[in-house]
């Protein structure tokens, strides 16, 4: 019985630990620009689709899905912005959202009218039998996406907060006329900021195509994981979003198999509830403090 | 003056929606399914106006109060056995109790969390009813019978047509009734700006509700309509996308008006069709449509034509009533007259930020009729006394207390019955309203079940209604502002947006005004036409004044008394000649340096 | 040389004019007062030259350059930097991450060596691992300037640096200031407080209701009480 709750739970990082990626970008995009990215499950669902291109129709070593992938999609979203959201800076923020929202669709449909079919499947990056611990199957693939997807989420958190790369995002966040009288200009740090998040969509895409292969349900998916993920974790604070996917995972999983697995839907819509009612701000709210 | 004919304009959209019907009655039978759709799509478009475009709330729940409405009148008819007629009232019900929910949970924010609640009640819905598969079949769907009114069967496309196009019009008209009055006007202002509404007795948490339990009536009521159209209802198709697809009427037609509902719902349901041969792009055209007109043409196409008819109009330039000249310069005139005791009396307040001691012990008094001043420099504790005053902000301890009723205690939104108004420091007009609706608001009978009653009141032109105007206009034109009435006050100068705002406060014929820095921004002369209007106001009317100002040339010739602020405390209070050349008050502006 | 120059610049909110028809002009090494009540546009008119703040009309030269339409940070990557009225610093920040953030304003100009900065306020030095949010007022008003300074500026331009600090510590800020405008760099003061704006300024220019009032020398202004009269209007004259 334990070895079963086990698999569960495992079933739950796993999925917990994508969240968490998707959430992560979401994080760092509304960190840096104060706006929130709702093409950002359709950027995943691309780099799903691209790592099918890659792998299954192209015959290119995985690797390489891998290594270009994030870098590809973080250059698109990246152009989005400039293209869509430069000219909405203005804006209010109904607006935006709008903007981003159907952009997403705008994506989804295109990826939809070139590739026909409901479901395209993607093989496993790594083949061979699974592991037993404390008597609990751990499939390869599962402890490579869990590994994988926790150590990018890492890597990304402190190239965020620590070093060169993240400091104008950061200080963008903090106090944007503090950052532009530093010399950070507000174009290129929100381009950076989307390259970011749109490189982990990608790579979030990339994980997730052997585990649910490639559909357009992805797209709505993972923005609806993401958010409420980053809702929970509270909305400024990277470590947060992984926090708060691994808990939304785990939930999902276990209501899953021991409740119904149409209340799996359902769970993450009530924990967003909750946390909306109770704690608004999340698990880890970003201190105002003082206004220096 | 007032017009005594009815707001005949109000018909309009109605009239339009019997004018689909009536041309769809002379052509076949596939487009008068089309037109059917398209009519319904319009009153969801309409309602959508209302909650998006007014009340400025993204709902991503449409689609599930759409299904609410549909599957209960189907429910309610197939096993209640209630005639369709009766279920069209259950389902206004059941949306009108959706809405509430949805409001009752989310109003409490705003922009992306309201969003998310709505997406919650949205899901949640669309789940519960995919799993109640004894009661609506589940995934399957349920078949919806064809309905009956008075024994007569629906079941042609005429026929759906005709009862469609009577039903769509005379929800239309309620709609357009409620936007065009004083609800609709007093919803623009609560999202237009928060403030100012509450300090007016009005409501927002209370009109945002109204704004989600009024649109979601229209929307059931037009699922339940569009049910017995479809055959099968399924939850599939009221889900997410349909929500998010619904978003673009408004978005698309023109979100200020019900004519841009209208013309996006009805405008995009009938794409589709256009769009047959290339059915498969219709998603992605619609998506980019979207963006495109959102990035170039804000507001929709309603808002489009609007500023371009706005800019060909050329209004011509308002001949500014001259202001009266000031009958005497202020005196010593005894303060008290009648009933001369303090009107507001402040006493010890306090109160601090964190470590940060913001107002000290501050007392001061305003005596009936009189208009005193209150300055000090940047940082002294001005604005927080004032936030206090007004009831945006809550004292740490002290007393504060008006006409000898407590102020500490009531929400901002109280304080007009006693007799309170205020200006705003930066002007807080409601620019898209016409600066006669702005100061109708000032008279503050603004509670929404009043404002509800008042619009149908303006459709007729009621008496109601005759006496608000007059009294607006009249306060207009004692400002100088009787021809500007019907502009949109986003369009006015600064000198003449704090004129309105002026206008506003005294409408209710206030016995004390608070003013935050009322010449902020002005120039000379403008400035000097301000104090001579105020000047006038307090000798004709009689209202008191308390003024916070940083402009010592203009208070000390407004006001016959001053306090002034210096670190969270009150360090002088007196005439303004006296207190000016006190050394204390020199040294806050100075420095330590003694003047000569 | 002239190091900035503005020509008729107004700045406008939507309907709120705050700097009218604002003209003057600041020599390379000098130091130049804007006075004026609150309100007055002092700081609209300071925010606007440093490219925080759109500006209607009127043309802004920086060292002989355009700059009216250049955005803040290409401003302040020009040698223009702006120590704002509310320091807008960064809470979690230490100090030493503070003033490496402004080395990007900088690049290709070689930025202020910190060393140099740390000498002029030897208290940041002492703190330079504390976060910007735990300072004091004080410390916090000189990593702003000191923020500045990183960015190697021509001319400094500084929004009531002594506003809420105590006598003290404004005469410790009072003289860095001075010793910064030894090192070559031109100020445009903005204050309130004429101590120390006498102590700082050569010149002086006032402004009331957007518009400038007066411009002449320091003492040509304390000789005619020229800023009472702006401020209070004195003697029931509106000037």
């Amino acid at each position: 019985m334990l070895t079963e709750l086990g698999f569960v739970v495992l079933a739950g990082i796993k999925f917990g630990a994508l969240y968490a990626l998707a959430a992560l970008g979401l994080v760092v995009v509304h960190k840096a620009t104060k706006t929130v990215n709702f093409a950002h499950g359709a950027f995943a669902m691309l780099g799903a689709f691209a790592s099918f291109l890659i792998v299954v129709n192209w015959h290119w070593p995985y690797w390489a899905a891998y290594l270009l992938i994030p870098w590809a999609i973080g250059l698109i979203a990246a152009a989005m912005e400039s293209v869509i959201l430069r000219p909405l800076r203005q804006a209010d923020m109904f607006t935006v959202v709008i903007a981003t929202v159907f952009l997403g669709i705008a994506i989804s449909e295109g990826f939809r009218l070139t590739y026909n079919t409901e479901l395209l499947a993607v093989p496993s990056l790594f083949a061979g039998p699974p592991f037993i611990v404390a008597g609990v199957l751990i499939t390869r693939d599962t402890l490579w996406v869990i590994a994988g997807a926790l150590a990018a989420a890492l890597a990304c958190i402190a190239l965020f907060s620590y070093g060169r790369f993240g400091r104008g995002m950061r200080a963008m966040a903090a106090n944007i006329r503090g950052a532009q009288l530093c010399g950070y200009s507000i174009d290129r740090v929100y381009m950076l900021a989307w390259f970011l998040g749109g490189g982990l969509a990608g790579l979030t895409g990339v994980l997730i195509a052997p585990v649910t292969g490639v559909s357009i349900d992805l797209s709505i998916a993972i923005i609806t994981a993401g958010f409420v993920a980053g809702v929970i974790g509270g909305f400024d604070s990277p470590k947060g979003a992984i926090v708060g996917g691994l808990l939304l995972g785990i939930a999902e999983s276990v209501s899953a198999a021991y409740v119904s697995s149409a209340m799996k839907n359902c769970v993450s819509f009530l924990l967003l509830f909750l946390v909306l009612m109770w704690r608004p701000q999340g698990m880890f709210p970003e201190r105002s403090g003082r206004s220096v | 003056m007032s017009d005594r004919r009815p707001d005949l304009a109000a018909l309009g959209p109605a009239l339009l929606i019997i004018l689909c019907a009536a041309v769809g009655l002379r052509l076949d039978s596939y487009p008068q399914y089309v037109i059917a759709v398209a009519i319904i799509s319009m009153l969801v478009g309409t309602a959508l106006v209302v909650l998006v475009g007014l009340a400025r709330c993204i709902t991503l729940a449409s689609g599930s109060i759409m299904a609410i409405g549909a599957y209960v009148s189907t429910l309610a008819v197939a096993q209640l056995r209630v005639p369709y007629l009766g279920t069209l009232a259950l389902a206004i019900l059941a949306g009108g109790a959706g809405g509430w929910v949805i409001a009752f949970l989310g109003t409490r924010f705003r922009g992306h969390n309201l969003a998310m609640v709505t997406l919650v009640f949205q899901s949640v819905s669309i789940i519960l009813i995919r799993e109640s598969r004894w009661l609506t079949g589940g995934a399957e769907g349920i078949h919806v019978p064809a309905p009956e009114i008075f024994g007569l069967a629906i079941a042609t496309d005429r026929a759906f047509l005709i009862m469609i196009g009577i039903a769509v019009a005379v929800m239309t008209l309620i709609v357009t009734i409620l936007v065009r009055g004083p609800f609709g006007k007093n919803l623009q202002a609560a999202s237009g700006n928060e403030i100012a509404a509450e300090a007016f007795g009005v409501s927002v948490r209370g009109y945002l509700t109204a704004a989600f339990v009024v649109s979601s009536i229209a929307i059931a009521f037009a699922g339940a309509l569009l049910a017995p159209r479809v055959r099968i209802l399924d939850p599939d198709s009221f889900g997410v996308l349909e929500s998010i697809f619904m978003l673009a009427y408004p978005i698309v037609g023109g979100m200020h008006a019900v004519w841009g509902g209208l013309i996006g719902g009805g405008g995009l349901r009938i794409l589709p069709e256009l769009l047959r041969p290339v059915a498969d792009y219709q998603e992605l055209f619609f998506a980019t449509l979207v963006i495109f007109v959102v990035m170039f043409f804000p507001g929709g196409l309603t808002e489009l034509i609007r500023r371009v008819v706005a800019s060909k109009v050329k209004p011509t330039p308002p001949a500014l009533a001259p202001v009266p000249a000031v009958p005497a310069a202020p005196t010593d005139r005894d303060e008290t007259g009648p009933g001369g005791h303090e009107l507001l009396l402040v006493e010890s307040v306090d109160k601090h930020f964190d470590a940060l001691h913001a107002v000290n012990d501050a007392s001061l008094r305003v005596p009936a009729r009189a208009i005193h001043g209150l300055i000090g420099p940047n940082g002294a504790g001005k604005t927080s006394l004032f936030n206090i005053l007004s009831g945006f902000l809550a004292a740490d301890a002290g007393r504060v207390t008006f006409a000898g009723t407590s102020l500490l205690e009531l929400r901002p939104r109280d304080r007009i019955r006693l007799g309170i108004t205020r200006t705003f420091q930066n002007v807080a007009v409601f620019g898209q309203l016409s600066c006669l609706d702005n100061v109708i608001i000032g008279l503050g009978r603004n509670a929404v079940l009043h404002a509800m009653g008042a619009s149908f009141d303006h459709f007729a032109r009621g008496a109601a209604t005759r006496g608000a105007q007059r009294a607006a206009l009249a306060a207009l034109e004692s400002v100088g502002l009787a021809a500007q009435a019907y502009s949109r006050a986003g369009s006015l100068s600064l000198g003449d947006q704090r004129r309105l705002e002026l206008a506003r406060a005294i409408v209710y014929h206030p016995r004390l005004i608070l003013l935050d820095e009322p010449v902020s921004g002005l120039a000379e002369s403008e400035t000097e036409d301000l104090r001579e209007l105020l000047l006038r106001i307090n000798a004709e009317r009689g209202i008191a004044m308390l003024v916070v100002e940083h402009n010592i040339p203009f208070v000390s010739r407004l006001c016959r008394s001053l306090s002034v602020m210096g670190g969270g405390r009150i360090v002088a209070e007196g005439k303004p000649a006296d207190v000016i050349s006190l050394p204390v008050v020199q040294q806050l502006y100075f420095g330590e340096q003694a003047t000569s | 040389m002239i190091a900035l120059r503005a020509t008729d610049l107004t700045v406008a909110y939507g309907p709120v004019v705050a700097v009218r028809d604002l003209s003057f002009s600041l020599e390379s090494g000098e130091a130049l007062v804007l006075l004026g009540a609150n309100g007055a546009g002092k700081t609209s008119a300071v925010e606007a030259i440093a490219g925080l703040l759109p500006k209607r009309c009127g043309k802004v030269e920086f060292l002989g350059r355009d700059i009216s339409r250049l955005s803040a940070s290409a401003i302040v990557r020009s040698g223009l930097a702006l120590v704002p009225q509310w320091r807008e610093l960064f809470p979690a920040f230490t100090v030493e991450e503070t003033l490496i953030a402004a080395t990007t304003a900088a690049i290709g100009r070689a930025p202020t060596p910190l060393n140099s900065v740390y000498e002029l306020f030897p208290v940041l030095q002492e703190r330079r691992r504390q976060t910007a949010g735990s300072l004091s007022g004080g410390e916090q008003q000189m990593l702003a300037i000191a923020r500045a300074l990183v960015t190697n500026p021509k001319l400094l331009l500084l929004d009531e640096p002594s506003a809420g600090l105590s006598l003290g510590i404004a005469r410790t800020l009072i003289g860095a200031i001075n010793r910064i405008r030894e090192g070559g760099v031109a100020i445009l003061l903005v204050e309130q407080n004429m101590e120390i704006a006498r102590a700082i300024g050569e010149r002086c220019c006032m402004l009331r209701a957007g518009r400038l009032a007066w411009a002449g020398s320091m003492q040509e202004a304390m000789a005619r009480n020229e800023a009472e009269r702006v401020y209070f209007g004195a003697h029931g004259r509106v000037c």
